[in-house]
């Protein structure tokens, strides 16, 4: 039953999301043919300085179909939106106000950890069926464009965003143990994430490593999963969690 | 006298420097529907939390049902026994009323389908509705429906009628007595209504800044608390009283008046060694015990 307690208290926020990922992926493929006629004006574009450097290496990705799918899909779109999905699924948790029976919950001859664990348990499992299911579509949706894409390339790019990417929906679980409100986890998680996602990436900042790993850009060129990354983030993403059932079973309610 | 189902001892809370509780002693004994009377902030809801495993006191002991509460393993021992209602009536809004009836249902081997059933009706609660579309009242109702028919040996309640009009009021109190008289169980619940502790009580604690200041059976303390008023031809004194009992003294003019939560009769008879014109002892009532006790003057 505590499951299904945690898939009603998220389903809203999954089902919305799954719909508008799946619509986004849709899109993605069927953006390429307009995109490869576009892109035949790209190279009389004069681009200096560092944003121009950025503009050729991304016109350079796209020559080919995978590099377009993994530059708009997974570098962009579903790593920016799913990473927002994170930190919308692990804020709230136990004490927020959305669940406004957190002493009625806590009432229950169930621990404290337990609650926590199967709350953070099912987000995660929706968080791997938001990374793999759009994407699925991709490989799926190909051969309307008259291209195709490898079953293999998405799982591996939609495993290590979930691996990699999960460390933020940790973070806001983190902060939803430590504040009693939905929006401050969600907004520092959100600040966070975006930094490192989004603006790290735009401006070349040695931070933006993080969007790297999520994105399986080693993979994408050299065909190399970014293990040590990957391990990284586990590894804190398990220690937040870890320190936020903690904070739960420490703390009054 | 069989082991108490509650029992604290020199329970202490502090929120920063603010001391909830300051030493809370009480016990609660088996089969008793025990009130418990207090102001606000006198640390009702901080005791009933403590009690539920839901706030860690800063020091002293509190035991349900003989185990200790803050330890996290026999707090989940003690929940599998104890049913609470909240005063806000604290439930799942995004559920069905026979999605938080199955919910809680799955959490105790001897949920009493029977009951389930009774008391839909008796709250005139269907099945389908959304928990947050409930009035104050059928939410009050399924609040009490989940905590009954979960055959548990101890209920709390914290101001179970908390913002419910008359009549509910009426409906959640009967229930309440029904339930007990029928049913094993113990009832620990907080109120504010004097009036409702007098109805179904048979037992009251009250406290006062974070400390017990009277737990007896209300019986009891009909039979025993007395208001003495002493009266002299000129001013009154101010004597000290040897005999027991003596919780208050008043001198206004030519009264002295003498609360007396026992031993009326001694009072009395060293009262009159200070020769009143006339001596009058008349019955307190619960409200009278509570203002007095918790220093508010009537």
């Amino acid at each position: 039953m505590l499951w299904y307690k945690a898939w009603l208290e998220t389903r809203w926020r999954f089902l919305i999301g799954l719909a508008v990922l799946m619509g986004f992926a849709c899109g993605a493929v069927f953006d390429y043919p307009v995109f490869v006629r576009l892109n035949a004006s790209v190279s009389a574009i004069d681009a200096s300085g560092h944003f121009g450097r950025l503009i050729r290496e991304a016109v350079e990705t796209q020559r080919t179909y995978r590099g377009f799918i993994w530059f708009q899909w997974y570098r962009q779109n579903l790593v920016q939106m799913w990473t927002i999905l994170a930190v919308l699924l692990g804020s709230g948790g136990l004490m927020a106000a959305s669940s406004g029976g957190a002493l009625f919950a806590l009432s229950m001859p169930v621990s404290r950890a337990r609650l926590a664990g199967i709350r953070a348990a099912t987000a995660l499992l929706e968080l791997l069926v938001l990374a793999l299911i759009p994407s699925l579509l991709i490989p799926l949706l190909s051969p309307a464009v008259g291209e195709h894409y490898g079953l293999g390339d998405t799982a591996v790019h939609s495993v290590s965003l979930f691996l990699a990417g999960s460390l933020f929906f940790s973070l806001a679980f983190l902060l939803s143990a430590v504040f009693d409100d939905f929006w401050r986890p969600m907004l520092i998680a959100c600040a966070v994430a975006l930094s490192q996602t989004l603006i790290g990436a735009l401006a070349g900042l040695p931070f933006s490593e993080m969007l790297r790993v999520m994105s399986a850009e080693s993979y994408f060129r050299t065909g190399q999963v970014a293990w040590v990354g990957l391990g990284l983030a586990v590894t804190t993403g398990l220690l937040m969690l870890y320190a936020a059932v903690a904070i739960i079973e420490r703390r009054d309610f | 006298m069989p082991d108490a189902i509650i029992a604290t001892t020199n329970l202490r809370k502090t929120y920063g420097h603010v001391e909830a509780l300051r030493g809370l002693s009480l016990q609660v004994q088996p089969g008793s529907l025990c009130g418990f009377l207090g102001r606000n902030g006198a640390g009702k809801t901080t005791t009933l939390k403590i009690l539920l495993g839901m706030i860690r006191p800063t020091s002293g002991e509190a035991r349900v049902l003989g185990r200790r509460v803050s330890d996290s393993v026999a707090s989940v021992e003690i929940r599998r026994d104890v049913a609470f209602v909240g005063e806000d009536k604290p439930l799942f809004d995004y559920m069905t009323v026979q999605d938080v009836v199955r919910f809680t249902a799955g959490f105790y081997p001897r949920w009493r389908q029977d009951l389930e059933q009774r008391y839909l009706t008796t709250f005139g609660l269907s099945p389908r509705t959304k928990v947050k579309t409930l009035s104050r009242g059928m939410r009050a109702g399924l609040a009490l429906l989940l905590a009954l028919c979960r055959d548990a040996r101890l209920l709390i309640l914290d101001e179970p009628t908390s913002g419910l009009d008359p009549d509910m009021t009426e409906q959640v109190l009967q229930a309440l007595v029904r339930h007990v008289a029928s049913e094993e169980m113990t009832v620990f619940f907080s109120s504010h209504h004097i009036a409702e502790v007098e109805q179904i009580a048979d037992r009251v604690v009250i406290i006062d800044r974070g400390r017990t200041i009277v737990a007896a059976a209300l019986d009891d303390l009909r039979a025993q608390y007395r208001r003495i008023h002493f009266v002299f031809d000129d001013d009154a004194p101010a004597p000290v009283f040897r005999a027991k009992g003596v919780e208050r003294m008043y001198r206004d003019g030519r009264v002295l008046t003498v609360l007396a939560s026992a031993g009326a009769e001694g009072i009395v008879e060293e009262g009159r060694t200070l020769r009143p014109v006339s001596v009058d002892v008349v019955p307190v009532s619960l409200k009278e015990i509570f203002l007095e006790s918790s220093g508010v003057e009537g």
